[in-house]
Parts: structure tokens; C-alpha cells; sequence
């Protein structure tokens, strides 16, 4: 078991520092020179020389002059240090200003998998042991256009159905205009203004899920140990429940956590929409203002949480499946 | 019961053996002939009811996106400010039946008309509502209703109203001062006052006198009377921010306070000279009878029957169409012309973007007597007093925030988005295939690495990373090449699923008999994975490209949306929903983002369903969960 801890961690740094450097690499290709940027203002009072020498300097204490490789290695060594880069924006370290938006995403990004997998998780079951019966063939169809609706959709039509038609959340937000609830009531403004886009997240989720643990648990109730259990007169909650279930699980994990980091990028979105202080929504004004290195450590983030996702699912696979746990 | 269904009908038996030949009976000591595999896949396709609703919506949204644009035509940069959110109906031409035989005049506004009785009753049609809370149909006065109303003058969104005891209604916006009537005006009597009109938010009076008054939204148009002109004007005229006005003595002349515009650049002949110049120019001058404006042009009729045209022309609003007959009124839309002749005939010319100079062929059988036109909308009264209308009907599914039709985006939006998430598909497709092939048939290394690609690849959240790459890659490029950027991104980045499942099918089919044969006898490698394994894997792949291209069309319009896909004016479903993000849209002009959605939502809907149904139909397993 260890070694194969050892194995993935050691698999994920290194796919790390590929991607850090593919990322680098990605940050490099954008047109513009940061240091004429930064010499802007002063241009007019300087002279050509001092332009020069100055623009030099800079280009030098930046570290510009050195070859790409070297570059990278600095901005990545300082990646680890926990330095992220300046965001122009917010004229502020970057590290200093992703608290709250990172613990925003989280927070809507928990809340709604518990939601969904709260519902899906027994309706999954039921449907597969109960199949083609009415529920089973409502499902069916809300799958089908949970799949095919993207989100921005199903969030236009929920603004309208309950920030419009019936006005009970609001439309978008994070808190009231000039509210200054803290301690217990900020935290129940902050639920109350998150439900809305919480629950088009988990209406857009809850598709493909419910899918994967409803096939899964197919599967598993078509097999012989299934027949065996009934045969020996287990009884059917025994076999369904302690049975297939906790069979059928090793499947559902894969899912549950890769898509729980692609829920991420569907944040961005979300976040967009109902205007919620994430690190989607910082990314995209990232994006509009060109402000590059703020843009590359919300995609460093990214990395790290799909990259750690990647990691707990096979880690939780050596937990609930024995054969894993033999090194191959 | 059973039998009985299974027995198909004589005629659907005459429709097989004429199109698909007769199928041998078999006796029953024969054995039925083995179906072949894809006989099977399309009976257990057409069984399943949602696959062919799919597949028939799916078809149907198809042929709509690749027919339609050969009939309706996209104009990239049209942009209408005054029939931005417009409601969908067809309405607009639609004139109470009261009002026929009895017509006094018609008026237009942008997006509605009024009609004026000849007893005094004012009658309002067309798209009515100009703000969410102000409908000039709901907005009309009582006492309107009431009194004997002798004049109405409409703006492009307001109305002004008088009756027979010389009481003045208005109704409609009053936002921008269209209401700040001059206490002057408020005085006069009907009987002293020539002419009323009304513009772009602003209204005209003018006096017996030659006295003019002009009041409205001052900000947008140049509506100030020149002292020095007033008590000498005979008519006026708006256009879309100005005036112009005729004078007594028969020239034209701009009285606003603007030094020089498009509309002051008037023709030499009918233009009114300094008076205190000695020498006049050697131009012979000419008397001009009436004068009519479009938003941005204006024409002047002189004694003989010739017409001046200045201005800002944009769309042939000079080029007159032959015709052997005297012009004896001319009536001005928005940007278009009509002309009523001498002899009862009706010429139009001008923009005909929304078929607003298309006049109705069988219009030559009447007798035509007079002519309105405002906005787009076009009535021609008979001598027997019946009206005929022609021009802008409305809009089916309403206009979004610059005027445009909705619909007409819908069917080249469609195609856009169809293309791009065809590409896009095809491009991951052959990379999934080819890598997928691959790692599976070499194994090793080979294998290792392109799994691991593809596993980074795919357990990055793909928005973010698409986004980034959008917008940096992006601004080198133009719209076009944009797109194409775009297809080729989505594509790289969309491969890794199918590869993992060609990869894994791949290890299975290598394994049979058929490939150790062909190994056997000598056949190279690369031809035994793409031409004896991927056959074997053909019905993994196409189910992927189904659901897959479902997938794209999702991303790219989810990257437009956020404004980080194909940019406007280039419509795709996705960026005509990138404005509907506010409550003011999604409530008050619903159409803008209801009838996108529920046509993009069908479309992946049938597909999906489609996907879903070949899947069942390819691996006969899968129908059991």
C-alpha cells in the first residue's frame, strides 16, 4: 500500500511540473512587453539613453534577460514558496487577494455535491433496483435534459422562475447591498444568497451522476453473486445495500471526484452569472483586464485541485478495492 | 395479439417490395437467414421510440439550419436603433377594421401606427409597448376616447393629440421632455395652427403665421428655430436629429443652430441665399412645393415636378425608379421613399432591408388616392377608401438589443454553432482514434505515454483552460480565424475520453483470432489496427462522435456566452444569450433568450437522444441497464 502511495504521489508531481511549465509555456506566448508597460508613464521624461538603460535594468531585475528555462525555474520555485505573482487589477500579490474567492468556490462546490449526491445516490439505487417503473422512467428523461441543457440555461430559466416570476432569492450577488451581517447571521445571508446558484448546479450535475450509480448498480444486481445471495435467502436490503452497493461504489468514486473537480470549470460560469466572488469569476476578469499573471495562478489552481482530485481517487481506490492494494 | 401486430399492413408490404425487393418467404422447415450486424443495429435503432424522435428533431433542426440561410439573409452589421426589443408578433400592419372606408390619417411610430378616423376616434396597432411600463395603447387618455380628435402627430415614441375644443393630450414616453409642450402652443387654436408633426422624441408645431415651434429631447436632435426665419415658414420637416424646414418664398432651408450637417449641404437651386447678398448665384432658381424626410435624407419636390435629394445616403434613397407619371405626393419612412402619382400608381424606393419598398403587386389594380408611411410600415388608401398596407409585418420571434431579427440569427447562429461543434468533433474523433489505436494495439511505452496525456488532459477542468487559451491565442487572430482556432481547440482538447475507449476496446480486439491471422500472414502493423482492429471498434467510435458533438456545440456556446467564443456580430447560439444575463432581460424581453435556449436545448436533446439510442442499438448489453 505504501508503495503505491508513493507511486501516484510521486506520478502527480511530476505531471505538476509538466503542466506548471505547459502553463509557463502558455503565459510566454502573450503578445506585449511588461517592461515598456511598466516604463510607460515615465517615457516622456527620459532620455533616449536613460530609457535604455533603465528599460535594461528592469528587463535584468525581472529576470527577462535569462533563457526561458531559467525563467521558468524562478517562477516556479516562487510558485512553491507560496508567491503567486502581482495582480495589475488589484495592485496586490495575488496569494493576498485568492482567500476568499477560492474558499467562495469551495464552499458552492461542496454545498452542491452534497446536495446532488445526497438525491442521486438513493434515487440511483432505486431506480436500478426498481427498474422501468414510473420514477425510473421520469429520471430517465430529466437525465436526458440534464445532459443536454448547459448551465447557463438552466440558470436563465431558474432566475426566471425564482428570482423573477416568484421573487424569493435574489438575482445575483453575494450579500445585500451595504449589509455588514457578520459572525452567524453573515453566514445565513451568504446561504441564502448561494442557494439559487447552488441549486442550477446541482440540477446540472446531478445528470451524469445519477447515471453512472445507476448503471453501476445495474451491473452489479445482474452478476451471479447477486442470484447466489438471493438464492441463500439473504435478505433484499442485505443484498442490495451491503451487497451491490459497496460493490458498485468502486466505479461511483472514479466519477464522484473527477467530477467534482470538473464541477470547477462549470463555476466559471455560475460564478459569472450570478455575479459570486469565485476564482472563476476572478479569472475571467483576469481574462478582460489582460491581467496575465493573475489568470496563470487561477490556472496553477486548477491544476492543483484536478491534480489532487486525480490523487484521492486513487488513493480512495486503494481503500475500497483490496485487488489495488496489490502492487502490480 | 401478438400475430397480429407482427403481420405488417398490405400497403406498407407493396411500400417494401417496391422500394427494398421482395423478400424470399420461408417455409418452415427453412432456416431464417442471419441478419448482418447493421440490419440489426437499425431495427433495434427504430425500435426505441426517443432514438427516432431524436433522430427525426434532430433532422428537422438540421435541415432548418442548412436551408434556411439560403432564405433568409444576414446583414453582419445591421443595426436598427428604433426597433431594438421588439416584441415578437405580426401585428404591425394589422389596421382595425373600423377604421377602413373611414381612414382621415395614419401616422407611424417605431414599431406601432395610429390611425385617425374620420369621426374623431383614434385608433393604435402594432407593437405597443415601448418601455415595460409604458404601452402607448394602454397609455391613451380617456378623453381621448371621448372627443372628437381633429390631428394627431406621432413620434417614433410618443403621441400628440387635439381635439375639436382645441385640448392638447399627449401619451406615451415622456423620459427625454417629448411632453414639454411650450405654454405658446399650449394656447393656440386649432384653427391657427397649419401643420403638426412630430419626430425622433421631438414634436413640431407650426403657425398659420409661419410661426414654428419645436420642442422634445434638445440632446439628441438640433431642434432650436432660428429667429430670424420665423414668421416666414410654410412646412417642415423631421429627419431622424434635425429639421428642416420650406420656406414662403419656395426655397429650403436648415434654421437650426447646427453650422453644417449632411442636411445643410442643400441643393443650389432651392436653397434659400443670403438676402443681403447683391449678386445672386447663376443657378436658376427653383420653387419648391413640399418637402419629405426619411431619417436621413430629404427630398424636395419643386413646381415642375423634380426632386432634390441630400443628405447622408446610404441606400439609393436618390435613385428614383422610372415612371411615366407625375409624382403628386411623396411620404418618407424610415429610410425609404413613396412616391403616389398622378395616375394612382405607387413606387417606393430606398433600404428595403425589412420589405418595406416591395409594394404589392396587385396595388396596380386600385386607384390609389393617398399614401402613409412612417417607420416601415406603409398604407395606401383607395378611391374606394380601403387601406392596403405592405412593409414590416413584425417580427416572429421579436429583435434583440440592436434591432435584429431573432429569427434570422437563430438560422445562421445554428449553422455557426452546428459547424464548430461538427469540426470540433471530427477533429477529436480522428485524435481519439488514431491515439487510442495506438496505446492499445502497441502497448508499452507507447501506451504509457498516451495515457498519460490523456489522463492530464482530461482530468484538467476544461472551461478554464479553453478559456485561457481563447483569449490568449485568440488575439492575433481575426472573427474567421477565431473560429477555426476555436474548432481546433475544442478538438485537442476533447480527444481523451474516446481514446481511453478505443484504447481499451483495442486491447480486447487484438487479442481474436482475426488479428493473430493477419499477423500471421504478414501484414503490416499500422494496417492491421486501422484497417482489422478499428472496424471492430466502429460503433464505440460513432457513439462518441454523436455524444460528443453535442459536447462541442455545449463548450462553444458556453465559451460565447462568457464572451470568449465567436464574437458578435457573427451569431452563434451561445453569444445570442451572452446579453440575456440580467433580471431586466430575462423579464421584460424574454424572447431574447427563450426561443435560442429552447432550440439549442432540442437540438442537443435530439441528439443525445440519438446518441443514447445507437448505443443501445450497437452493444445489445446496454439495453438491459
Amino acid at each position: 500500500m505504501v508503495k503505491y502511495i508513493l507511486k501516484r504521489l510521486v506520478y502527480v508531481v511530476v505531471v505538476f511540473v509538466i503542466l506548471s511549465f505547459l502553463m509557463f509555456m502558455l503565459y510566454k506566448l502573450i503578445p506585449g512587453d511588461v517592461v515598456r508597460q511598466m516604463l510607460e508613464p515615465q517615457r516622456d521624461k527620459l532620455t533616449a539613453e536613460q530609457y535604455e538603460s533603465e528599460y535594461n535594468r528592469l528587463t535584468a531585475s525581472l529576470g527577462l534577460d535569462k533563457p526561458l528555462v531559467v525563467q521558468y525555474y524562478n517562477w516556479f520555485t516562487n510558485l512553491l514558496k507560496g508567491n503567486l505573482g502581482y495582480s495589475t487589477t488589484y495592485l496586490k500579490d495575488v496569494s493576498k487577494i485568492i482567500g476568499e474567492p477560492l474558499l467562495n468556490t469551495l464552499f458552492l462546490n461542496a454545498f452542491s455535491s452534497i446536495l446532488a449526491l445526497g438525491i442521486t445516490i438513493p434515487l440511483g439505487i432505486y431506480c436500478a433496483v426498481k427498474k422501468k417503473s414510473f420514477i425510473d422512467d421520469a429520471m430517465q428523461v430529466f437525465t436526458i435534459l440534464g445532459i443536454s441543457i448547459p448551465i447557463y440555461i438552466t440558470a436563465l430559466v431558474m432566475i426566471y422562475l425564482f428570482a423573477v416570476l416568484i421573487p424569493i432569492f435574489p438575482v445575483s450577488g453575494m450579500k445585500a447591498p451595504g449589509s455588514t451581517l457578520t459572525g452567524f447571521e453573515g453566514f445565513i445571508e451568504k446561504v441564502y444568497y448561494f442557494t439559487l446558484p447552488v441549486l442550477v448546479a446541482t440540477i446540472n450535475s446531478m445528470a451524469s451522476t445519477f447515471r453512472y450509480i445507476r448503471a453501476a448498480m445495474i451491473n452489479e444486481l445482474s452478476q451471479d453473486y447477486i442470484r447466489t445471495a438471493r438464492a441463500k435467502g439473504v435478505r433484499e436490503k442485505v443484498v442490495i445495500y451491503s451487497h451491490a452497493w459497496r460493490n458498485a461504489l468502486l466505479p461511483v468514486i472514479t466519477i464522484i471526484i473527477s467530477w467534482f473537480t470538473s464541477l470547477l470549470g462549470g463555476w466559471v460560469m455560475l460564478e459569472t452569472m450570478f455575479g459570486l466572488n469565485g476564482i472563476g469569476k476572478l479569472m475571467i476578469l483576469g481574462l478582460t483586464q489582460q491581467d496575465y499573471q493573475m489568470v496563470l495562478a487561477m490556472q496553477m489552481i486548477y491544476v492543483i485541485i484536478a491534480l489532487l482530485g486525480r490523487l484521492l481517487t486513487d488513493l480512495s481506490y486503494g481503500l475500497v478495492d483490496p485487488r489495488v492494494r496489490v502492487d502490480k | 395479439m401478438s400475430d397480429k401486430k407482427r403481420k405488417p399492413s398490405r400497403v406498407l408490404n407493396w411500400l417494401r417490395r417496391g422500394f427494398c425487393g421482395t423478400k424470399k418467404e420461408l417455409s418452415i422447415f427453412e432456416e431464417e437467414q442471419i441478419q448482418s450486424p447493421i440490419r440489426t443495429i437499425f431495427e433495434n435503432f427504430f425500435r426505441k421510440k426517443t432514438a427516432v424522435f431524436g433522430l427525426i428533431m434532430f433532422t428537422i433542426i438540421l435541415l432548418f439550419v442548412l436551408i434556411g440561410p439560403a432564405f433568409v439573409e444576414l446583414d453582419l452589421s445591421y443595426v436598427d436603433q428604433t426597433q431594438t426589443n421588439t416584441p415578437p408578433g405580426m401585428t404591425m400592419l394589422a389596421v382595425p377594421n373600423e377604421l377602413d372606408g373611414n381612414i382621415r390619417r395614419i401616422e407611424a411610430g417605431k414599431s406601432f401606427s395610429i390611425g385617425l378616423s374620420n369621426d374623431g376616434k383614434v385608433y393604435v396597432w402594432g407593437n405597443t409597448s415601448m418601455t415595460p411600463v409604458i404601452d402607448v395603447k394602454d397609455a391613451m387618455p380617456e378623453e381621448v376616447k371621448n372627443s372628437f380628435i381633429v390631428d394627431i402627430a406621432v413620434g417614433t415614441d410618443h403621441v400628440y393629440a387635439i381635439d375639436d375644443k382645441d385640448n392638447w393630450y399627449f401619451w406615451g414616453v415622456d423620459r427625454n421632455k417629448q411632453n414639454a409642450m411650450p405654454d405658446e402652443v399650449e394656447e393656440l387654436k386649432y384653427s391657427d395652427i397649419k401643420k403638426i408633426d412630430a419626430g425622433n422624441q421631438v414634436t413640431g408645431v407650426l403657425t398659420n403665421d409661419g410661426y414654428l415651434y419645436i420642442w422634445g429631447n434638445k440632446n439628441l436632435s438640433d431642434i432650436t428655430v432660428r429667429k430670424s426665419y420665423q414668421g416666414k415658414i410654410a412646412d417642415f420637416t423631421f429627419t431622424g436629429y434635425n429639421y428642416i424646414v420650406l420656406l414662403n418664398d419656395g426655397t429650403v432651408a436648415y434654421t437650426g443652430m447646427e453650422k453644417s450637417n449632411a442636411f445643410t449641404r442643400i441643393p443650389d437651386a432651392i436653397s434659400y441665399e443670403d438676402p443681403t447678398a447683391e449678386v445672386q448665384s447663376g443657378v436658376e432658381k427653383k420653387k419648391v412645393v413640399s418637402i419629405a424626410s426619411t431619417y436621413d435624407v430629404v427630398c424636395a419636390a419643386d413646381e415642375d415636378g423634380e426632386l432634390y435629394f441630400w443628405g447622408n445616403m446610404t441606400n439609393n434613397e436618390n435613385a428614383v425608379p422610372a415612371h411615366d407619371s407625375d409624382i403628386v405626393k411623396i411620404s418618407a419612412g424610415k429610410n425609404y421613399f413613396v412616391g403616389l402619382m398622378e395616375n394612382g400608381e405607387v413606387i417606393a424606393w430606398g433600404d428595403n432591408a425589412l420589405k418595406q419598398t416591395d409594394v404589392p403587386k396587385n396595388l396596380a389594380k386600385y386607384n390609389i388616392v393617398d399614401v402613409y408611411s412612417g417607420g416601415f410600415y406603409n398604407y395606401a388608401i383607395d378611391d374606394q377608401g380601403n387601406c392596403h398596407t405592405w412593409g414590416l409585418k413584425g417580427y416572429l420571434l421579436g429583435t434583440d438589443e440592436f434591432g435584429r431579427d431573432i429569427l434570422t440569427r437563430i438560422i445562421h447562429g445554428g449553422l455557426t454553432t452546428m459547424t464548430v461543434g461538427a469540426v470540433a468533433v471530427l477533429i477529436s474523433t480522428i485524435l481519439g482514434v488514431i491515439f487510442g489505436g495506438l496505446a492499445g494495439y502497441f502497448g508499452g511505452v507507447v501506451d504509457m505515454i498516451i495515457c498519460r496525456i490523456a489522463e492530464v488532459i482530461g482530468s484538467l477542468p476544461s472551461l478554464p483552460l479553453l478559456l485561457i487559451l481563447s483569449s490568449i491565442l485568440g488575439q492575433r487572430f481575426t472573427t474567421e480565424q477565431k473560429m477555426y482556432m476555436i474548432m481546433v481547440i475544442l478538438g485537442i482538447i476533447g480527444w481523451t475520453g474516446l481514446c481511453i475507449l478505443v484504447r481499451a476496446e483495442v486491447l480486447r480486439a487484438r487479442e481474436q483470432e482475426f488479428v493473430t491471422a493477419a499477423k500471421a500472414m504478414g501484414v503490416k502493423e499500422n494496417k492491421i489496427v486501422f484497417r482489422h482492429i478499428i472496424p471492430n471498434v466502429i460503433s464505440t467510435i460513432i457513439v462518441s462522435a454523436t455524444l460528443g458533438f453535442a459536447t462541442s456545440m455545449l463548450t462553444e456556446s458556453g465559451l460565447a456566452f462568457l464572451g470568449f467564443g465567436i464574437a458578435p456580430p457573427t451569431p452563434t447560439w451561445g453569444n445570442m444569450l451572452n446579453g440575456a444575463n440580467n433580471s431586466d432581460v430575462i423579464q421584460n424581453m424574454w424572447w431574447r433568450w427563450v426561443f435560442t435556449s429552447v432550440i439549442f436545448g432540442l437540438t442537443t436533446i435530439s441528439i443525445n437522444l440519438m446518441g443514447d439510442g445507437l448505443r443501445d442499438a450497437m452493444d445489445p448489453r446496454s439495453t438491459e441497464r
